[in-house]
Formats: structure tokens, sequence, C-alpha cells
């Protein structure tokens, strides 16, 4: 479990707030806190006051996959193929393992013909892939997805929810504009304006949102 | 009248092919195709950004063009969301209230959510006609109420060509012609609502219409509407 107590960073204000595991989506219009949440959520910021605990844990003390929703913010290195190896490396990983790992991700994400392309080269959505399998090629306790899906096609997308799914990750935090991959969702949380509006099952959430742009297009007619 | 002709067009890059061949006329045009199959560079052909290897892009009584890049941040010049607005020749007490943006004109752009940036990219961008306007993922970032917004002002251009490039798979404008990249070739699928069914990259509920026997009309949420709640 995931909980958030007292949470204050700027203008985020959450009293409190409990995932459980499985993939939550952070839904809300532009602006509302949904990446200033995921960026506490993984470490990369830490709250001005309260607290976020992770099975007991902060979110520093846990391997934590993160893909930023600037697909050019998440690389470090220019080629595909030490895009993917770099949280390995990092870890002093023997290099053999390093080379396997990193080629079965490869391979899984479809991503071998890209292999020694420059990162910088390469299409919005590939970036995206390239930044997931760096994500997931760690096998990390939490993944944390901001907005990725934006760059991706649906058939992409399910390839990539498919991958998710298959990696067995705890938790899956990310936020979306596409409410009918929220609708999916174990978990739904609405952010307005830096506060929790609605949060439960996406059934729960979306019954406040019926009359908003929000309410996924496809529940309108089923 | 302005019209935009790929003429045998070719691009090639490292084991990789693009070719696009069609007229392009006055209304709203989308075209979609999967990741990496070339719709920002075909976008960047169609702007003349981007040199074809073989065959030529031709620009009939075209006098004005626009294109916006997917990524927002590639636009930006201005040091603060008001000198932004400024430096497209702008007035931000016109454009900020429209962007919700109005406490946030000294604001560095890059301090903003990615969906802000995009908000305030394209109140810049839809600001002026074109006869040529080119949008590569224009609703990626926004939202829902945002996309609707959006939507609405692409519906509502009156002249010139607008050239969507998307994989949006839910609140969509109304569009006049759909085109998709199948297998490193632009193909034209047709007008809706005869094109939808030729349109491999037709989002699920459009699909689920189709397959019921409740072809849309077109593609926008009001003609997906009219088409579910039909008997």
């Amino acid at each position: 479990m995931i909980h958030i107590e007292n949470l204050r960073y700027r203008l985020l204000a959450i009293d409190f707030l409990s995932l459980n595991t499985g993939v939550t989506s952070v839904i809300g219009p532009n602006g509302s806190g949904k990446t200033t949440l995921l960026k506490l959520c993984a470490g990369i910021a830490l709250p001005e006051s309260g607290s976020i605990l992770i099975e007991g844990t902060t979110p520093r003390a846990m391997d934590i996959g993160w893909v930023n929703e600037f697909p050019d913010r998440n690389f470090i290195f220019g080629s595909v193929v030490d895009e993917v190896a770099s949280a390995l490396r990092f870890r002093h990983l023997p290099p053999g393992e390093i080379t396997q790992r990193t080629s079965e991700c490869r391979e899984r994400f479809g991503l071998t013909r890209l292999s020694n392309r420059a990162v910088g080269d390469l299409s919005g959505g590939e970036k995206v892939i390239v930044a997931l399998a760096a994500a997931l090629v760690q096998h990390p306790a939490i993944l944390i997805l901001d907005e990725c899906d934006s760059h991706l096609d649906s058939r992409c997308m399910q390839t990539s929810d498919q991958l998710i799914r298959e990696s067995h990750i705890p938790y899956v935090i990310r936020s979306t504009q596409d409410m009918e991959a929220a609708a999916e969702s174990d978990c739904v949380v609405f952010l307005e304006d830096g506060r929790v509006r609605h949060s439960g099952r996406p059934e729960q959430v979306f019954a406040g949102l019926c009359d908003t742009p929000f309410y996924p297009l496809s529940w309108r007619w089923r | 009248m302005t019209r935009l002709v790929l003429d045998e067009v070719v691009a090639i890059r490292e084991g990789w092919r693009l070719a696009a061949q069609g007229t392009f006329d006055e209304g709203v045009h989308l075209i979609s195709g999967d990741v990496g199959s070339g719709k920002s560079t075909l976008a960047l052909l169609m702007a003349g950004l981007l040199p074809a290897t073989s065959g030529s892009v031709k620009w009939e009584q075209c006098s004005s063009q626009m294109v916006s890049f997917q990524f927002p941040e590639c636009h930006i010049t201005g040091t603060t969301v008001r000198e932004e607005c400024e430096s497209w020749g702008l007035d931000p007490s016109t454009i900020l209230p429209s962007t919700g943006l109005s406490g946030k004109g000294d604001a560095d752009p890059f301090c903003l959510s990615r969906g802000e940036l995009k908000r305030l990219h394209l109140a810049c961008v839809l600001a002026r006609p074109y006869d040529l306007l080119i949008l590569d993922e224009p609703f990626s970032s926004l939202d829902a109420r945002e996309k609707l917004r959006t939507c609405n002002i692409l519906s509502g251009r009156s002249r010139g060509i607008t050239i969507l490039f998307t994989h949006e798979q839910a609140i969509l404008p109304h569009v006049g012609h759909i085109w998709e990249i199948r297998k490193g070739r632009l193909e034209y699928c047709g007008s809706p609502p005869e094109g939808l069914r030729n349109w491999q990259h037709a989002p699920p509920l459009i699909r689920k219409l189709i397959a019921e026997g409740k072809t849309p009309q077109n593609i926008s949420p009001d003609a997906l509407k009219e088409a579910a709640c039909r008997t």
C-alpha cells in the first residue's frame, strides 16, 4: 500500500490518499498537479511537509522506474543500446548480465532494429518506448509514467500495457489524458487545482465526472 | 484555391522508406499511422522543411503556411509566457485568457506543465489564418476539455488546408478527408462516412460502431454520439 498523508508541495495539498497495488491512473486538467504528484511519488522531488510511504518506505529508498512527459528529458546517453543498459551499468552489474538483460529487453520491446540509432533521431513514440524499456530493464518495484501514452498510437499502447502487465510490477502509477485507458485502471485519482477531488475505482470516480468531458466517451453509450 | 500536391515523394534513411502521392485540397485532412511510420517526417516534407529523397512537393496558391511541431518546447523563443505570445506578434492580453494562463504571464514557459505549454503554443498558432496549417499531434498532452475546444476551432476553419497528424483515439474534429500511412506508403482512405470503413487505424470506438452497423457520419464526438444513439 502507498500512503500519502498531509502532503504539501507548491500547489499540491493532499491530506490523505492510499493506493493499492495495481495500475493507478492520475487524471485531471492541465496544470492540476499530476506531474508534481508523480515526481513526489518517484522521489524526484521531496515534500515540503507530510509524507509518502510505499510499503512503509520512502520513495528514494525504492527502485523506481520513471518515464518523463517530455520524451527528450528521459535520455542521458546518445544511442538506444546505451540508454536501455544505463540503469544496469549504474549498478555495476557484470557486463555479461547487462548484455543479456538489455538484449532481451530490446527484443521484447521491438527495439532491436533501433539499437544503434541515435535517440535524438527517433520519433516521439519511439523515444517513449526506449524510455519505457530503460525503466523496466531494472525490474523496479514501482513504475511511474507521466503521460507517456500521449505519444503512442493505440496499437503501441496495447503492446506497452501488455509488456507492463507481464513485468508483474506491484505498483504502476501513470498520468494520462486518455480517459478510455484510465477507465481500464484498477484505481483512478482525479486532481484539480492541486487537490484530490475523486479517488477510487473507475466507476466511482467517473460517476462524479459524468457531466464533464473527462467522462470516457465509450461509457456514455454502453 | 490552395492546393498541396505530393508528386511521387519518397524519403529514405537507413533501411526506412516513406512514399507519398496525393493532392490535398482545402478542408481538414487527418493522417494517422503507427509509431515510427513517418508522420512527423511527412509533416516536415509537406512544410518544405525537409527535402525529399526524390519526387516533389508543390504548393499552389499558398501564400501563408504554418507547421506546429509535435513537441511544443521546440517552438519556444520567449523567456516568459508573455514574451512568447509577443514573439508571435500577438497581444498576451487576448491570448492568455483563452489558455487559462492569465496569471502566469511572467512565468518561464519551461516551468509550465506540458499540457499548459501545448495550450499556449496552440493558442498562438491558431490565432491567425493560414492557407496551409500543418499540426503534428496537436491533441497530445491536452486535457479533455482543451481537446474539445481545439476540435471546435479546427472544425470551424472555413478556408485553407488543415492537415492533422494524430493518434488521438477519442476526441477528434469534424474532418473532410482521412489518410493513413501503411507499410511505408501514404494511402487515402476517403471522406467520412465511406472512408471510415477503409481506415485501418480507426479508433476502437469507431470500429465498434461500424461493426454494429452504425457507421458515424464523421468522427467528431457529436457525430459518434448520433451514431451510437441511432436505433
